[in-house]
């Protein structure tokens, strides 16, 4: 009963990780209708900034996630504004989904030439601590990664409700036409949801660094656990990220310690394939309505 | 068709000239031309796919048009983006409402409310909606979707309003409603130019868009057939034989 306990636990937390490390897809997804598959790429990204503000600045990973999630957000806006805009409007919205897939090749590799093909770790002071808590016990790194997620999760959250450009945002996403006519500049808008996405994933990648080890190489799992994440939880709300991630950090958490931890993917790839067979809106549907 | 005859002799609000719009090489409108008069009501009729959507979604900078010009309160607007036209002034309501389903009603106002032109006066102009539509009052928190058809009509017409337009076009406004609606609207839209906001009104519903015009023009095949006042155009023998039904 403990072993089950503590591995509900540790998937929980591992699961608020993946959460904020999908949101940023679900939102873009949500908005735009992009797929966009170099969002794994952000992630990692941040890990590596974050990793150089550390070595090189000993800046601790937790306060690095702001310049790390501003270098981020121009990161995504410039993409936006041109590579991502060229595809849809040249072509198609689903011609992004070849672009963003070559795109992620191609800055995987980019990110390999730079910090080179081995794994790294970002190790703060508090790497070793855990906390007991009876007979459970947890991380420190993972409570705080934990932590840390939650806030950011509710700032989007408030950001979508409460302010002028989450309201533009689900305009845009419902409506884009109708949005235009009621004067938001909607070209802007979705660049600003790619940079607000891409700091997000940023951000997130500061924390996995402190969380688990990363490579370049790891970019294509991060955007295969976003995709996970949606297709659980639902597209384009915090709310429904929060719920895909928390439940495949459980189905991974599970997986791993009753049938191995080689079998993780297998298993998610089959709850992916009922998901998307019993509840294909995932299990809080799209906020954004049937226009997408 | 020679150039507008214009009833006013002010200068128009808007003047389109030889505009012309193919969706992928078919023509949907072409060498259109029209006036809007400052201040008054102006109708654009025809019947189905004639092309009163492509024009003023052109018009709006919804479509790009290929070829023609647009002035609006003296400038040219051809070219400007949806939202640039919109801080000029001219606001479309747009066929078929398209309001924000899964926003609140106050959201969807709010959105409109938030242009450089009409942030000044966002509490006035909230105020002013509301007072218009005291439903909208009523179900200001409820997602817009939830609202039936003749509610959507006057948030969508709200949501144009919120932009402090000299120019509101309204695109086939009673569109499925019921006859009492269509009444509640046509007297709106008479209320709204009393107000000052000149009118550019698309309907098939040409028996009540004639009686309120001052004047109008008959769309076909996207070019301008006919046009007068809307008394002339009630009466016109052609006009009573392609649209109202009597031989
Ligand atoms: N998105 C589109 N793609 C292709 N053709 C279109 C599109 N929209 C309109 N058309 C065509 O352009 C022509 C003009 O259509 P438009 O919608 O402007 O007419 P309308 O006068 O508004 O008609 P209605 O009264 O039915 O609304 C029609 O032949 C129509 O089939
Ligand atoms: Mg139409």
């Amino acid at each position: 009963m403990t072993l089950f306990l503590q591995t509900t636990l540790n998937g929980l937390m591992l699961g608020g990780i993946y959460a904020l490390a999908a949101v940023g897809f679900s939102l873009i997804f949500g908005v735009i209708g992009i797929v966009n598959l170099t969002h794994g790429v952000f992630v990692i990204a941040g890990a590596y900034l974050a990793l150089l503000f550390y070595t090189e600045l000993g800046l601790d990973p937790l306060l690095s996630m702001l310049p790390v999630g501003a270098l981020l957000f121009a990161v995504g806006w410039v993409y936006q504004r041109t590579i991502i805009d060229w595809a849809i409007s040249r072509a198609s919205v689903e011609a992004s989904l070849v672009v963003t897939f070559g795109m992620a090749m191609i800055l995987r590799n980019l990110l390999q030439l730079w910090f080179g093909p081995d794994v790294q770790t970002i190790t703060p002071f508090y790497s070793f601590f855990s906390i007991s808590l009876g007979p459970f016990r947890v991380d420190m790194v993972r409570l705080v990664a934990l932590g840390s997620s939650m806030v950011l999760l509710l700032g989007l959250t408030l950001l979508l409700a409460r302010t002028h450009f989450g309201r533009a945002m689900r305009a845009v996403a419902q409506q884009p036409l109708a949005a235009a006519l009621s004067g938001l500049n909607v070209k802007r808008i979705h660049a600003m949801t790619f940079g607000v996405s891409a700091a997000l994933a940023g951000a997130s990648g500061a924390i996995i660094g402190i969380v688990q080890p990363f490579s370049a190489a790891s970019e294509v799992a991060w955007t295969l656990n976003a995709f996970m994440v949606v297709v659980l939880g639902g597209v384009g709300s915090p709310a429904g990220a929060l719920v895909g991630g928390l439940l495949l950090g459980l189905i991974n958490s599970y997986t791993a310690q009753y049938f191995g931890p080689a079998l993780t993917q297998a298993a998610m790839f089959l709850v992916l394939v009922l998901m998307l067979l019993l509840r294909p809106t995932g299990l809080l549907g799209n906020p954004y309505g049937e226009s997408r | 068709m020679a150039g507008p005859v214009q009833a006013s002799h002010l200068a128009p609000l808007l003047e389109v000239r030889g505009l012309a719009f193919d969706y992928g090489g078919v023509q949907a409108v072409q060498d259109c031309s029209f006036d809007v008069s400052n201040g008054g009501i102006t109708a654009l009729i025809g019947g189905n796919g004639a092309g009163k959507t492509t024009s003023v979604l052109s018009v709006s900078g919804a479509r790009r048009a290929r070829k023609g010009h647009i002035r609006f309160d003296g400038a040219d607007i051809l070219g400007l983006p949806a939202h640039e036209v919109v801080e000029r002034g001219l606001a479309l309501v747009p066929e078929g409402r398209l309001v924000f389903e899964q926003l609140s009603v106050h959201e969807n106002l709010l959105i409109a409310g938030h242009t450089a032109r009409s942030r000044r006066r966002l509490k006035d102009n909230l105020d002013y909606v509301y007072d218009r539509f005291p439903r909208l009052q009523e179900r200001r928190q409820q997602n817009a979707g939830s609202l039936s058809g003749g509610e959507q009509q006057m948030l969508a017409i709200g949501r144009g309003l919120m932009t402090s337009p000299k120019l509101l076009i309204l695109d086939e406004p009673s569109l499925g409603l019921s006859p009492i609606l269509v009444s509640t609207i046509f007297r709106l839209i008479r209320d709204l130019h009393n107000d000052g906001i000149s009118i550019l009104l698309v309907e098939q519903n040409l028996h009540q868009a004639l009686a309120i015009a001052d004047y109008a023009y008959v769309l076909e095949k996207g070019r301008v057939v006919q046009s007068g006042t809307g008394h002339e155009l009630l009466n016109d023998p052609k006009v009573k034989e392609a649209y109202l039904g009597v031989a």
